[in-house]
């Protein structure tokens, strides 16, 4: 036995040495680890839902009374905007795709790391400098204030002379470039660097939401980037995209940030869905029901989310069959959204449902999604949906959705995975309590917004006069503000404080089905000394293969230790292609992140010359990028 | 020892990247390897995306079309037709020699994939020559700021010869690659790069088609 174990320690070691990156910050600046990028995510996404949060509570003390006077009408515009862009923008895609999806996906395929993982790098620090190119014009009096959807002719110079809708069209073109090679990389990632066996049916659910999402930003980034630069060249050149007085349409701009903006909701969702389908079966102890409707319906959702984006304009005059037919698209969104509900409930009903606190989450997740999408499905009635736009029910619908839906799961998952990523246990107790507050103040803050959208108070009114009833509602509202944030520091100060104290958790402390409990906790630089052996979409639950895990490494079958090495499979059936080398560290992806943001910052400023000559440092960053192949490394 | 298979391979038969430094090797491992390589799925979700945003451009030019009685509008002059397309059409044909290219590296024809993109090259080169000439000749009769019309073209115009112009970037950077021999990295960025070009040569039909239909339909 010993003469086994000889040869296996020393292989890990070799492993350990061969993916070591370099210490202290300059490891973190050229870092193309998978695991320490998406922890960058997510400290950098917690810092913008902080402003974005604060940018909320300010809005909410603002209308906590009639006629309040906190901030005037002008900051407020800004705030609102802001808000919106943070959080949809900066926080929600980010986490979940950059900060979930980036530290778990190769995990749980099996992989050593993304596909590109230059590239991820590069979407990093494209994500964090237009965040800061965003903030830099806010703090310098150039907030956007067109709201989130930038409606024309609102937006245009005419009307909005100072530079502060250049940032947002900007900013949202910036950091759509981010989003775009991150999606690219998770559908190449999830394509290619499965675990030779893990055919596409044996791939988690969890993968087949960000599968969903991926697909989703790359083909609704681009719409919105279009939309963006013809804004921005009617600002600056003097276009007339959308000027009606000279052959253009105010409308375009609605039907091309629509295009883009019903999908980013289930994109929002989506990655939600699949932590969910994470958390419910390892809570249970129970295999998803209908795992292949469930990965389906993920994959549907996004895909009728792309012809429903007309019911947003319901009041803006157009032909009536293209209402209907919008109205019938939006109510299909029901059957795939169904099907995952009742697959949910099912699992909890009929397994073991330990409700620790990320269980708490994914049904308060449940409860609140079901209510936003009842309330959504109200709009495939056209005289309602017209009644009610622009009012505060669909900020309370939109809400129930966005938080609801997207967030909850997203704090559930930080419980989840917190043993992953820090070896720690969290402490139940406060966990549970953060939940029930949060849970709480959400509904205390949302659903009184449905009523007094029903009474009529509008959206984006920066106060109101107390004589119309919606005083006592809105008091509530800003109650359950601050309830909410004040059970969000709550699961933050936890996770802090379980972090510095918590107890050693085990590779496995849930017995989960995935693969990334059959690694340590944290995980090493390679993730996983044998490429894991797959058999079923359960891949921890099988302990035979587990069992072969730990013989392939003994007899040095599949641990790969001559680089940074990584196989490659066949799409669809996960047949064993090749073995690739990956890239080590880089500096260029920080460089060009850098260059990239000053050209940005040039274009606001409309200085061509200086912008072009960093867009030339960028093309010079990129032979630095390409100079030295990965196996040179 | 146990026999491990993975779908029907064992480790040591599966090529490795890293051993393929010239030419015969890189074709054996070529042949090796089941389906495309990463790098063509990377192109692919590139072409994808920048697919997305440029039929969107058309998109817009046919809705602003379908909201305007009279195509182009009064007081814009119709685009050419004869040349615009026959300079596509030349443009399309440098498809055969970057898949020749490819279709060589893959085979270990590291001189051929060479002569095959620079002959594409050439071809290209004459394409955005003439283009930027004739952008910047009919910018001195109209402007983008006349109205959404002249708006449109430029910008869907401009966008093509954008694409064009880093295809080019793309070509002089695999040929200095080229010129330090063929690994298993440069076969797959020619891959990769002639997928480029078969995106932007379909994608300039679709382009010249739209713009020269304002007088064609």
């Amino acid at each position: 036995m010993a003469t086994v174990e000889l040869p296996a320690r020393e292989r890990v070691e070799r492993l350990e040495q061969m993916w070591q990156g370099k210490p202290g910050i300059l490891g973190w600046l050229t870092t193309t680890d998978h695991k320490k990028i998406g922890l960058l995510y997510f400290w950098t996404t917690l810092v913008f839902f902080a402003a974005g949060g604060a940018e909320a509570l300010t809005m909410r003390t603002q209308l906590a009374h009639a006629n309040n006077n906190v901030v005037g009408p002008a900051t407020y515009d800004e705030l609102f905007t802001m808000h919106g862009v943070t959080m949809i923008f900066f926080f929600i895609i980010p986490m979940t795709t950059g900060a979930f999806g980036n530290y778990l996906i190769p995990l749980l395929i099996g992989a050593r790391d993304m596909a590109f993982p230059r590239m991820n790098a590069l979407s990093y620090w494209i994500f964090l400098t237009s965040g800061l190119f965003l903030y830099i014009g806010f703090a310098t009096g150039n907030g956007p204030n067109g709201a989130w959807f930038g409606f024309t002719p609102l937006t245009e110079r005419a009307f909005s002379p100072t530079r502060a809708e250049d940032f947002y069209t900007l900013a949202l073109i910036f950091n759509g470039i981010s989003s775009s090679l991150g999606s690219a990389n998770f559908i190449v990632t999830m394509f290619k660097l499965r675990a030779p066996g893990m055919s596409f049916n044996r791939m988690p659910t969890f993968c087949y939401a960000f599968l969903a999402a991926s697909f989703g930003l790359l083909f609704a980034l681009p719409v919105l980037t279009a939309d963006c630069i013809y804004l921005y060249l009617d600002r600056i050149v003097g276009t007339h995209f959308f000027d009606p007085a000279h052959g253009g349409s105010v409308l375009l701009w609605q039907h091309l940030f629509w295009i883009f903006g019903h999908p980013e909701v289930y994109i929002l969702i989506v990655p939600a869905f699949g932590i969910a389908t994470s958390i419910i079966p390892a809570m249970t102890q129970r295999k998803l029901v209908a795992y292949p409707l469930v990965a389906i319906a993920e994959l549907l959702v996004v895909f009728i989310g792309f012809g429903v984006w007309a019911h947003h304009m319901y009041t803006t005059g157009l032909p009536t069959i293209q209402v209907v037919f919008f109205g019938a698209a939006t109510a299909m969104v029901v059957i795939p959204s169904s099907i995952q509900v009742f697959s949910w409930c099912m699992s909890m009903v009929t397994g073991r449902a330990r409700f620790k606190t990320p269980l708490l989450f994914i049904a308060g997740f449940i409860w609140m999604f079901v209510n936003g999408g009842l309330t959504g499905i109200m709009f495939v009635s056209i005289p309602f949906d017209q009644q009610v736009h622009d009012t505060y029910f669909v900020i309370a619908h939109f809400h129930y959705i966005i938080f609801g839906a997207a967030v909850f799961p997203i704090f559930g998952g930080m419980y989840y995975w917190f043993p992953k990523v820090t070896g720690k246990l969290y402490l139940e107790r406060p966990g549970q309590i953060s939940f029930w507050l949060i849970f709480v103040g959400t509904n205390l803050l949302f659903f009184p917004m449905y009523i007094v959208g029903l009474l009529g108070m509008p959206r984006q009114i920066y106060t109101y006069p107390g004589n119309m009833g919606w005083t006592a509602y809105n008091l509530a509202e800003t109650i359950g503000g601050f309830l909410t944030a004040f059970g969000i520091l709550v699961c933050v100060g936890n996770l802090l404080v379980s972090y510095l104290r918590g107890l050693p958790s085990g590779p496995d402390p849930w017995l989960g089905p995935t693969l990334e409990w059959a690694t340590s906790s944290p995980p090493p630089e390679y993730n996983f000394a044998v490429i894991p052996t797959v058999t079923s979409a359960y891949p921890n639950w099988d302990p035979e293969d587990r069992e072969e895990d730990v013989r392939k490494l003994a007899d040095g079958v599949m641990v790969l230790e001559e680089g940074h090495e990584q196989p490659v499979v066949t799409t669809a059936d996960g047949n064993f292609s090749e073995v690739i080398e990956m890239p080590h560290s880089s500096p260029w992806p920080p460089t060009l992140g850098l260059c990239l943001g000053l050209v940005f910052t040039f274009l606001v400023l409309e200085k061509f010359f200086v912008a072009g000559i960093f867009g030339a440092l960028c093309l010079l960053s990129l032979v630095g990028w390409h100079a030295k192949e990965p196996q040179e490394a | 020892m146990t026999d491990y298979i993975f779908g029907g391979r064992r480790e040591g038969e599966v090529p490795r990247t890293h051993e393929g430094r010239n030419p015969r090797d890189v074709s054996h491992l070529a042949s090796q390897r089941l389906g495309v390589p990463v790098a063509w799925w990377g192109i692919a979700m590139l072409v994808a995306s920048e697919a997305t945003l440029m039929f969107t451009f058309i998109g817009t030019y046919y809705y602003l079309r379908s909201k305007t009685p009279v195509w182009p509008p009064v007081g814009d002059p119709e685009p050419h037709v004869v040349v615009p397309l026959i300079l596509a059409g030349v443009l399309a044909t440098t498809s055969l020699p970057m898949q020749l290219a490819s279709m060589a590296a893959r085979a270990g024809r590291l001189v051929a994939t060479r002569r095959l993109i620079v002959l594409a090259l050439i071809v290209q080169c004459g394409y955005i020559s003439y283009e930027m000439w004739d952008y910047q000749h009919e910018l001195q009769t109209t402007t983008p700021s006349h109205d959404a019309y002249e708006s449109i073209y430029y910008v869907l115009l401009g966008a093509d010869h954008g694409h064009v112009w880093i295809g080019i970037l793309l070509n002089v950077w695999l040929l200095a690659k080229l010129g330090r021999g063929l690994t298993m990295y440069r076969l797959n960025a020619t891959i990769a790069v002639t997928w480029y070009w078969h995106f932007v040569n379909l994608l300039t039909l679709f382009v010249i088609g739209t713009l020269t239909s304002a007088t064609l339909l």
